[in-house]
């Protein structure tokens, strides 16, 4: 499972090979350094205990030393740099694919995820698949030199021992075959709980008025204790693995020891062995026994390493269901003709709209009512295809919108959701988000036409007031008409309000239905409202009842027909009438 | 808040402030100093059985191999694999000990970190992006976690060897100590140079991460609204840059502790090389045998492989206090307010907490509410209301109406008390309410908010978040308001997963839940805030019957922009810039002819 995992990887790490392939050659020179410095050790030593004439002064063999090791220093450096800066920008590299891979996902996709889990696999999952291509690569690739270098050598005394040696290396295969299987396994429910513990954070965060209002501190408390105490679970079978792992790697190291000790000694005693090659083998073995333990942690590394980069795997493989069209129709300007043609949709198994037939000229202005859960957000958000669209059923200026480039169509809406989003930037940048290089008079503008302006007035800083993250300095009403101007300032053929004045005043809502009735021309507009009396510009209403269109006309027919929309018209008037009473 | 404030200056604070940090996080490991203590304790045995090893084998050369004597061979190879066995089970024993209390320690940290947010100020709260918090709940914490894995309890055992070793060096030959000690100098001059940069490098690397997330939060909580406006590609650039200055934060980083690991490694040769110079000069000159000489060089090697060790450590060690920095910030966040959040007065000790359920049973039922002179800003000098005054008593219906951006929202979060007055009081029958717990006061509110929240979890829990008292009347509440027709739609009914944010029910329908939680928490108050606004008209009707039940007996105050949702009030307040302009009932105002007056005309225009 582990190679499939890394088969993404790939990729990345060619790109990076350069760095590698120097830090491996610079690791390589250290440790080249490192057995320089004994043999100038063992000279001098030498030297020292047999001065011979015209030998060197022991103040010769210091220099060589002392060089040796400011170079070996220096070496060290490089390899560790290289190897552990290519870690980096790898993890920089898959940062950015991950981050673009998001902004192609649709809502859908994101109805489904939890923004808490997206930001843990961004921090704690790459943090594992850096360390394996940081830290692990380097220790790899010195333990393989170790390791090159001991058996050469090993093999040069005696083939026969180094066999001897290898005895117990199989058994060290079986158990990290059964291992790793483990290790992988609770090393990505670990992943999860962490997912979980972040997500828990971030929901409570977001939602911190409503644990206050109704005193839910303790109990949530109780509850992140409960994801807390799995993460510690799977945590501490992580830790016994990896206890179990690397003292294992010693006792294998250890056990050849014994062999050799044994099957070398007696070698010795018969004289097939020389004592000095003897000792000279041992002293190999024991130089493999860390690198043989660095092997288990490697290990671990590898397994934890895969399990992490599976949930990358997950999120760098998902498919949008809303895509851009493999030959996208050209068009040269989208004039806001809209055709809905027997579209049906639906969403997790539940129809959501049903034999939607409607044909919404340029310049119409349509209004859609119904009651809760009748589709009206739903259709909307199709228009501007923020759900996946069946062929043939939805038609922009009688191209299928299947086939129009996503760009160009949502270039060619403003859209203003129910939900006013903002970014924690300023005012300005926040209504200007859709039309980089927007004047400031232009700017102003919307926000006039949004009837923002008198409030940006009020601001400390005008227009370059930062509002707070999701735009929490702002009351609900400002929130929205920011929303509206960042929609009108695009310029947009089509126009679509969900629900746009539900957190204005009476006040501001007749002002901006003022300033919208000279803004309309001959732009498609399409309002969702819950109030009859934000759609009096409207010349073509549409009801909706349960996914269906069950009434349509202008207003002075729906009231003829007599159904649903006449009801709410007249149960809308009662109110006027009692409150005018 | 504390001293962790004074963050940049502890280029003046050094080892002071390092102590305290350190001082601080021991308090955490207290709990679990037995698991210390026994891993401390494994630490000598699993040297003795390491060290004993290598005797093993000079026995079995020396004695057997080298004399030619078979015999006995095999036992010392059982001793040998004794100990081996020996050395991987503490080994093992070491590991699980040294993590089980670093896991321990996170989890206490997360939970206390967890608590505590739980408390802090909503203005805090509203000024403090979401994926930073989650940052240092996870991240920040998990950092602690590589210390606890690099073996940090090693740290004392490497000491106490560095120690013993100096002694015996020292004990064999005082002058070639002396020469060997010569470049610890240099060790420690480097160390001390490091450590404020590494640990500001390890800074920024946290508070980038931290960025990064908050950016990342935003983003994708915005997803819609960026594709819808077509910024893919501009975001990504924002995003790119953030990413790269996260990842250039952490390249000095990598050669800091890269330099110190080679210095360790270079000083150390270097010091054989002068013991060599200066060792050998003295062997020339016949005052140092040639034993002494090997026997000393190889103490040198000793003495640096602790130090080794260390330095491996020290890098991790400043990133683990870079990481502990930040969360003992956090915590400390509002700490002297503390008592006032928690509400917890002198003046009412009894209540400490406010129970699961019965809690109503403690208290008698208010008479009145007052806003006295109520004054209050989000920002410095702001006004959002301006001397307030309004009075509630029980069994009313007041409504609050007026421009947005008037201070409607704001009067309903004082008496919640997400925000606290800055002049004036509001008292409940006389008394202030900053005198009153805080669970105890929120707990006789019912709020519904302006954007209705949802957790994931189930409908049931969202109508009841957990609270048993309020689950009797999840049923009850739901059909109160309307709900329960659309519930029982779904699949599972009440039962039915509900995913983030609610983001699988329309707008109408998470209001209706909002609303069915309030009624479900039975409260004595309720304060509807411009709940009603995006409701369809039928489904209006059907909350406004279940409210109209509910009201009974039940002060509410409600923040409506539709004038027609509270014609029936008791009382209508209209705010005009912070301050109550006119007062009464619908027909009253309607007859004064003032501002409400005009903002009906302005409504029923048609």
């Amino acid at each position: 499972m582990t190679i499939r995992e890394y088969s993404n990887l790939y990729e990345y790490i060619r790109n990076c090979r350069t760095r590698y392939l120097l830090g491996s050659l610079f690791l390589l020179g250290a440790n080249g350094f490192a057995l320089l410095i004994p043999w100038l050790l063992k000279l001098a030593v030498e030297g020292l205990k047999n001065p011979a004439p015209g030998g060197h002064a022991p103040g010769y063999y210091a220099a060589w030393i002392i060089v040796a090791a400011l170079a070996h220093g220096l070496v060290r450096v490089y390899s560790r740099t290289f190897i552990l800066h290519a870690g980096r920008r790898i993890e920089y590299e898959i940062r950015e694919d991950l981050h673009a891979k998001l902004q192609s996902l649709d809502l859908p996709y994101f109805a489904m995820g939890r923004t808490g889990d997206i930001l843990s696999r961004f921090s704690n999952d790459l943090a594992n698949v850096r360390m394996l291509l940081g830290f692990g690569f380097l220790n790899i690739i010195n333990t393989a030199i170790i390791y090159l270098a001991a058996l050469s050598l090993m093999v040069r005394i005696s083939p026969a021992l180094t066999l001897y040696a290898a005895i117990p290396y199989p058994f060290m295969i079986l158990l990290v075959k059964r291992v790793s299987h483990s290790i992988f396994h609770n090393s990505k429910m670990a992943q999860e709980e962490l997912s979980r513990l972040s997500s828990q954070v971030e929901e409570n965060v977001s939602a911190a008025v409503v644990v206050k209002a109704y005193c839910r501190e303790d109990a949530q408390t109780e509850a992140f204790r409960g994801i807390g105490t799995s993460y510690l679970y799977y945590s501490m079978k992580m830790a016994n693995l990896r206890g179990i792992l690397i003292p294992f790697m010693a006792l294998v190291g250890g056990v050849g020891t014994m062999i050799v000790l044994l099957a070398g000694g007696s070698r010795v005693i018969t004289g097939e062995l020389t004592l000095g090659d003897f000792v000279a083998f041992n002293g190999y073995l024991v130089m493999l026994i860390w690198p043989t333990v660095v092997l288990g942690w490697i290990l671990n590394l590898l397994q934890r390493g895969a399990a992490s980069m599976a949930r990358l795997n997950a999120l760098l493989d998902a498919k949008a269901t809303v895509r851009e069209p493999s030959d996208p129709v050209k068009m040269e300007k989208i004039s806001g003709r809209i055709e809905f043609r027997n579209l049906s949709f639906s969403y997790n198994g539940t129809p959501l709209l049903q034999g939607i037939d409607l044909q919404i000229g340029i310049g119409t202005r349509v209004g859609i009512v119904g009651p809760v859960g009748s589709g009206k957000t739903t259709l909307v958000r199709l228009i501007a295809r923020l759900y996946p669209v069946g062929d043939g059923e939805l038609f922009i200026d009688g191209v299928d919108i299947n086939r129009i480039s996503l760009q160009k169509l949502r270039d060619a809406i403003g859209y203003v959701p129910q939900e006013s989003f903002l970014f924690s930037r300023t005012v300005a940048e926040n209504i200007a988000f859709g039309r980089a290089g927007a004047t400031l008079q232009e700017i102003e503008g919307a926000a006039r036409l949004a009837c923002l302006d008198g409030d940006v007035a009020g601001f400390p800083n005008g227009y370059k007031t930062v509002v707070g993250e999701r735009g929490v300095t702002l009351s609900g009403g400002q929130k929205q008409r920011t929303a509206i101007a960042r929609a009108l300032i695009k310029n947009p053929a089509i126009l679509i309000l969900d629900d746009p004045l539900s957190a204005v005043d009476a006040g501001t809502e007749e002002a901006i239905l003022q300033g919208f009735s000279r803004y309309y021309g001959d732009r498609t507009v399409v309002i969702v409202s819950h109030r009859i009396s934000a759609l009096r510009d409207c010349n073509l209403i549409v009801v909706l009842d349960e996914g269906r269109i069950s009434e349509r006309g202008t207003h002075l027919e729906l009231l003829e027909i007599g159904g649903l929309y006449a009801a709410m018209y007249r149960e809308q008037q009662l109110r006027e009438e009692i409150a005018g009473y | 808040m504390t001293h962790f404030v004074g963050m940049h200056e502890d280029e003046v604070l050094g080892k002071a402030y390092d102590n305290r940090l350190l001082g601080r996080f021991i308090g955490y490991l207290r709990p679990y100093r037995w698991l210390a203590f026994w891993s401390l304790l494994l630490l000598p045995l699993i040297a003795a059985a390491r060290l004993a090893q290598p005797y093993i084998l000079k026995v079995a050369i020396d004695n057997h191999i080298v004399a030619g004597r078979m015999e006995g061979l095999p036992q010392l190879s059982g001793y040998f694999f004794s100990l081996i066995l020996a050395e991987a089970l503490l080994t093992y024993l070491e590991i699980y000990l040294l993590q089980l209390m670093g896991q321990k320690v996170m989890f206490d940290l997360r939970m206390e970190l967890f608590a505590h947010i739980q408390k802090l100020s909503t203005s805090y709260l509203d000024r403090t992006p979401v994926g930073g918090l989650v940052t240092r709940v996870t991240s920040d914490v998990e950092v602690l976690g590589e210390m606890f894995a690099a073996g940090i309890i090693s740290i004392v055992g490497d000491i106490l060897v560095l120690v013993g070793i100096v002694c015996v060096m020292l004990w064999m030959n005082v002058k070639l100590s002396l020469v060997t000690f010569a470049v610890l100098p240099v060790l420690v001059y480097i160390v001390f140079a490091f450590r404020s940069r590494m640990r500001k490098a390890f800074r920024e690397v946290r508070a980038r991460l931290s960025t990064l997330n908050s950016f990342l939060a935003e983003n994708i909580g915005g997803m819609a609204i960026v594709q819808l406006f077509n910024q893919q590609e501009k975001e990504r650039q924002r995003f790119r840059q953030l990413n790269a200055s996260y990842r250039d934060a952490n390249l000095p980083v990598i050669t800091w502790d890269a330099s110190l690991f080679a210095v360790v490694e270079t000083l150390s040769s270097v010091a054989i090389g002068l013991i060599i110079w200066y060792g050998g000069g003295e062997i020339v000159r016949g005052a140092l045998t040639f034993g002494a000489l090997v026997a000393f060089i190889q103490y040198i090697e000793k003495f640096f492989s602790p130090i080794r060790d260390l330095s491996a450590k020290y890098s991790i060690m400043q990133g683990a206090m870079a990481g502990l920095e930040r969360i003992f910030l956090l915590l400390d966040t509002e700490k002297n307010e503390d008592k006032r959040e928690s509400g917890q007065s002198p003046l009412n000790p009894p209540f400490a907490k406010g129970g699961e359920g019965g809690f109503k049973e403690n208290f008698a039922p208010f008479e009145t509410i007052e806003f006295r002179e109520v004054w209050f800003a989000y920002q410095n000098d702001e006004y959002v209301l301006k001397g307030f005054n309004l009075m509630l008593c029980r069994g009313e219906k007041v409504a609050l109406v007026g421009e947005t951006g008037g201070g409607k929202t704001t009067v309903t979060r004082l008496l919640s008390r997400f925000y606290d007055v800055q002049r004036g009081s509001i008292l409940l029958d006389g008394t202030d309410i900053r005198q009153i717990p805080l669970p105890l006061l929120r707990r006789r509110i019912g709020v519904v908010l302006q954007e209705p929240f949802l957790f994931t979890g189930t409908i049931e829990y969202n109508v009841c978040l957990g609270d048993e008292f309020a689950r009797q009347r999840v049923e009850q509440a739901a059909a109160i308001v309307g709900a329960d027709r659309f519930i029982r739609n779904q699949r599972n009914g009440f039962q039915e997963e509900v995913r983030e944010r609610g983001s699988n029910f329309s707008v109408g329908e998470r209001q209706l839940l909002s609303f069915a939680r309030a009624v479900a928490f039975n409260t004595e108050i309720l304060v509807l805030d411009e709940a009603t606004s995006s409701v369809d008209t039928a489904s209006e009707r059907l909350i406004q019957e279940g409210l109209r039940g509910l009201l009974a007996g039940r002060t509410s105050l409600v923040v409506a922009h539709r004038l027609s949702t509270i014609q029936d009030a008791d009382r209508i307040v209209v705010i005009h810039r912070g301050e109550k302009c006119e007062e009464g009932s619908h027909r009253e105002l309607m007859a004064k002819g003032g501002l409400y007056y005009k903002l009906y005309q302005l409504q029923f225009k048609d």
